[in-house]
């Protein structure tokens, strides 16, 4: 059985769920594949000529300008816009409560398992880089694991609570006739319900079926929980998660969770009321 | 095999407006509020959330990463005449962009992506297409002459060659709405304001041409706004004043991006300028409206492109006997009139409806009279009163502001078969005689002259 990477004679991902040699090439294929289309979006809209502009401005131009608008007016009224707008989306709180519980419940939620993700994977490096942990005595990641858990259940919930909201809403409560429906949005419902129904599948084995409180040696796992390494549904969940949630973004729907921030940012928070 | 080309380009698209392509979550509020979406029945395709999503579509379609890999797929004429005519659909009042989540400025997307297809050749709509002719060639869309400008003057009216002051009176006012004009100039002597014009000198300020996204046909918008910039500056403007709310607008926002600075003079609506000249305790009223009920319907062009809300109601609170009522929908929340964007000319029957919904919403506050800012909302407002059979009054708070003063409204004796706007609504003193029956038609106009220009169309 593989156990961990060895990179630079230290050891890490040694207490994944699934193995190191399907799990990094994975994240690193996303990770790319990310990149590649946010440089694909930022071309088709670098493809735009800018005020006062005789040509298009390409990929790198579109950057830089997205970075000039945000801060045109100074760091203090940015950094108001980008909280009240950005993080806690101000102008759909003004207009559609509901809306905004489940905007607020997905993004947080979204970005709170990434953040945890990001977290977990810097832990995996800070044990043996620079705690000097001893290969096979993976104590910080455990510790830090379970701190982590409590965390993850809450923006996991978080997230399908508002997607949820989000079925619900369309199917019942609707305001305004649904938009039309297009091959992308089924996409990206089918994506989001399958992490979901998978992720909590996975939990559900993890704790219920294997019970493993937390993460071992990989080379433990035969022993305490036979099975479980590599188990077909954490397998796929981790996996798919990987490409649909980071491979994918930037080519899906959902990669307004940015786009749109981002132009309101950029137009200063959008309309207010003048006179108001 | 040879990729195909885009069956779209991106001209005058900038990225911060191929990202709001991208930004909008299709929430629906804009649909709530569109006013042509309404008139339209509800129509999907004239939604503002599903014009987004099509062009989106066109995009991705065209310059997305599978056209990046296998080339750009098709996309019918038909499909892209058909949204075209959709986005024509919309008076850029820009409800929606005053309501969107995503802050996307639609008034700017829609009219950027209307040039796009201009160029593409499938805009404008219908009779707008006249409008590079009309105000190119003629400097007014109405079909008139330079030499008329001034042909609404009347014995009483008092103009100056050189003073700080002008007032811009604009094509409506000047040629089919003469009682706005006569009434501005009369309330500007009665406060002792002297006051300059550019009479024949000047042109339309050209917003029929941006609104329609023809603005880069023969460059006229920004040779008409230079050259009336230039026009004012030579003659020592300081303060401009505007009756006219698409006028207003134009100079506030296009004329500055013509001009590549701020303009040499201030901008000031008529309605500002009454509010100051109130605060200052010149305005003394000296009639009263006996009581009526009035409710105001804010102009898209004064209210919500530029945030003038507060000071016509200021003006209109402070009139003996007025009793000003607010509509549910008012302020940045309004519904337009349903005559800008180039609709009232192209489109009469889509701007007949909505300025149907927006009499409704007056009739709902159970006034006796609709006031306006803008000749192009009453002129609209009044035939969707005509259509609807309402007893209500419609005018202009400078009409009624100039009655108040004890001022007359009346023009020069309106000719047989004058617009219904000439004259005051609302003071009914005058009366339009009938036309006269048509003669025989005479030989054909050339081919290449215009057969028909919009009846009271382009201004917004």
């Amino acid at each position: 059985m593989a156990e961990g990477l060895t990179i630079f004679g230290k050891e890490v991902f040694d207490t994944l769920f699934i193995d190191w040699k399907i799990m990094v090439p994975v994240a690193i294929f996303s990770i790319i594949m990310f990149f590649v289309g946010l440089y694909l979006q930022l071309n088709k809209w670098g493809q735009g000529i800018p005020e006062g502009a005789t040509k298009p401005v390409g990929a790198w131009g579109t950057l830089k300008l997205i970075v000039h608008k945000i801060f045109e007016r100074g760091i203090g009224p940015a950094l108001g816009i980008i909280i009240l707008d950005g993080l806690f989306q101000r102008r759909t709180w003004r207009r559609r409560k509901t809306e905004w519980a489940m905007h607020i419940l997905i993004f947080w939620g979204y970005l709170g398992l990434f953040i945890l993700t990001v977290v977990a994977a810097a832990t995996e490096f800070y044990g043996p880089f620079v705690l000097n942990e001893t290969p096979g005595n993976p104590q910080l990641f455990v510790q830090t694991f379970q701190v982590l858990k409590p965390f993850n259940m809450l923006f996991a919930t978080m997230l399908t609570l508002g997607i949820i909201i989000a079925i619900i809403r369309r199917l019942a409560f609707a305001d305004v006739p649904p938009a039309r429906f297009t091959s992308v949005d089924w996409i990206a419902i089918a994506g989001l319900s399958i992490v979901i129904i998978t992720g909590f599948l996975a939990f559900y084995l993890r704790l219920d079926v294997y019970h493993v409180p937390g993460r071992e040696l990989v080379s433990a796992y035969e022993a305490t929980t036979p099975g479980f390494f590599n188990n077909i549904t954490v397998l796929f969940h981790e996996v798919f998660t990987l490409l649909f949630c980071v491979a994918y973004l930037p080519f899906s729907k959902l990669f307004h969770m940015f786009v749109t921030p981002l132009v309101i940012m950029m137009q200063k928070g959008g309309y207010v009321e003048v006179n108001a | 095999m040879a990729k195909n080309k885009p069956a779209i380009s991106l001209e005058n698209l900038t990225p911060t407006q191929l990202m709001e392509y991208d930004a909008c979550t299709r929430c629906g509020e804009c649909v709530k509020y569109c006013p042509t979406y309404n008139a339209r029945n509800k129509d999907q395709a004239i939604e503002p959330r599903d014009k987004i999503l099509r062009w989106r579509e066109f995009v991705t379609k065209s310059y997305g990463w599978k056209a990046k890999i296998f080339g750009p797929a098709a996309i019918p004429p038909e499909e892209i005449k058909k949204f075209t005519d959709d986005l024509y659909n919309c008076t850029t009042c820009g409800m929606c962009g005053t309501v969107c989540c995503a802050g996307i400025d639609t008034i700017e997307l829609w009219e950027a992506t209307r040039a796009n297809l201009v160029k593409h050749g499938t805009g404008p709509y219908g009779k707008q297409s006249l409008f590079p002719k009309l105000i190119g060639e003629g400097h007014n869309p109405y079909l008139k002459q330079q030499k008329d400008r001034l042909a609404w003057m009347t014995p009483d009216i008092k103009i100056v060659d050189k003073s700080d002051i002008a007032y811009f009176i604009g094509c409506t006012a000047g040629y089919n709405q003469q009682v706005l004009g006569v009434s501005t100039a009369r309330i500007l002597n009665k406060l002792n304001v002297p006051f300059m014009v550019l009479g024949e000198d000047e042109w339309c300020c050209a917003s029929a041409l941006i609104r329609t996204g023809q603005q880069h046909l023969g460059d006229v918008p920004k040779q008409s706004a230079l050259h009336n910039i230039e026009a004012l500056k030579a003659r020592g403007a300081k303060r401009v004043i505007f009756a006219c709310a698409g006028c207003f607008r134009a100079a506030k926002i296009d004329w500055p991006r013509a001009y590549g600075k701020a303009l040499p003079f201030e901008a000031i609506h008529m309605s500002q300028f009454l509010a100051e000249q109130l605060d200052a305790g010149k305005i003394k009223w000296e009639k009263s409206l006996d009581n009526k009920t009035v409710t105001y319907h804010d102009p898209c062009h004064l209210g919500r492109h530029v945030g003038v809300f507060e000071e016509p109601r200021k003006v209109l609170k402070s009139m003996p006997g007025v009793k000003l009522v607010e509509m549910e929908r008012n302020r940045n929340e309004q519904r337009c009139c349903g005559a800008g964007g180039g609709v009232k000319a192209g489109i009469p029957d889509l701007a007949l409806g909505v300025a149907k919904d927006r009499m409704g919403d007056a009739k709902a506050t159970g006034a006796e009279v609709l006031i306006s800012t803008c000749p192009f909302c009453r002129r609209n407002l009044l035939d969707g009163r005509d259509d609807l059979k309402l007893e209500m009054r419609v005018d202009d708070l400078v009409v009624l502001t100039a009655n108040l003063m004890g001022l007359s409204t009346d023009v020069k004796p309106p000719a047989p078969g004058a617009p219904k706007e000439s004259i005051s609504d609302l003071f009914r003193t005058q009366t339009i005689p009938p036309k006269p029956p048509e003669p025989p038609k005479a030989a054909a106009a050339p081919a290449n002259a215009p057969k028909e220009a919009p009846k009271e169309a382009p201004k917004k």
